[in-house]
């Protein structure tokens, strides 16, 4: 059954409609609260509260809109709530810089050409690499974390990762590019020390 | 086109819209460039260390959890309105 007769039973109060959507979006939404939230047990309340608030406010949901947008964007308001009561890593400002890597000395790279896999199934994430890109990732606000992990790792539309944050699509693409530019930059000593992860 | 250039929009060159001018632009750059490449290299590798990060499962308690939640919600709203109720059907 597809997800718009579901979610039509669903709003009539059929049960096993509900059950089956919530079965259907367990593993998206976990797995976006996980990298958004950064830790399990943030991720289980978020996963709890999402379906909860879907619950509540599924007669709100005007089906303009995916779906699955509209999942990402209370997981993405539930993350974001738990989250100001800490501290935010990276002060947005400090990103700004990303807009101008060129005018940093020392900013070119210039180590010899790598290979780029095609598919990530190519690589190999050992323990040392993936908690570095998860540091990495954890520096980013949430905002920033938030665009590249839809856009550059979920495969989502620039248009979709925009209308989940309520920004336009320049501003995401802006922030997309300060995003990646960061990222590269903290993996950069790693990736020239250690060639053969992606050759 | 400009290295300063390629640099802001060299993150366009990785999205969809790569047939337009300014993508055209900073592939004929890119030919002739061996930094803006390496640079737009090394951007595609970061996303592909992301990509292969392996997905979080679901630990089992968590998805236990999240059931029994639905099924409480569910059952309530069904006990509120007598018109779905089980009983109601059953008898
Ligand atoms: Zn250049």
């Amino acid at each position: 059954m597809p997800d718009d007769e579901l979610i039509g039973l669903a709003r009539t109060g059929d049960a096993r409609a509900f059950t089956e959507l919530v079965r259907r979006y367990e593993d998206t939404v976990y797995r976006f609260s996980y990298k958004i939230c950064r830790d399990s047990e943030a991720a289980s309340e978020t996963l709890q509260d999402t379906f909860i608030n879907v619950y509540r406010k599924l007669n709100s949901f005007d089906g303009k809109s995916k779906f699955s947008t509209w999942l990402y964007t209370i997981v993405t308001n539930n993350c974001l709530m738990k989250r100001r009561k800490r501290k935010s890593d990276l002060m947005e400002e400090s990103l700004e810089a990303y807009d101008h890597p060129s005018g940093e000395p020392g900013s070119l790279p210039r180590q010899k050409p790598v290979h780029t896999p095609e598919t990530p199934a190519d690589v190999v994430i050992g323990r040392e690499l993936k908690s570095l890109l998860e540091e990495a990732m954890a520096k980013l606000p949430e905002e920033y974390r938030v665009v590249f992990t839809l856009r550059d790792v979920e495969g989502r539309s620039t248009e979709e990762t925009a209308s989940v944050l309520g920004l336009s699509v320049e501003a995401t693409k802006s922030r997309l590019r300060r995003a990646r530019a960061f990222l590269r930059d903290q993996l950069q000593p790693h990736l020239k020390a250690h060639p053969e992860i992606l050759s | 086109m400009k290295c300063g250039d390629v640099y802001l929009h060299i993150c366009d060159h990785l999205d969809e819209d790569i047939n337009s001018e300014r993508c055209r632009q900073i592939r004929q750059h890119l030919a002739g460039c061996p930094h803006c490449t390496e640079y737009l290299k090394s951007l595609k590798q970061t996303i592909t260390l992301y990509r292969a990060l392996p997905p979080p499962r679901i630990p089992a308690g968590t998805h236990r959890e999240l059931f029994k939640t639905i099924s409480t919600l569910t059952t309530k709203a069904a006990a509120g309105t007598p018109k779905r109720g089980r009983k109601t059907r059953k008898a």
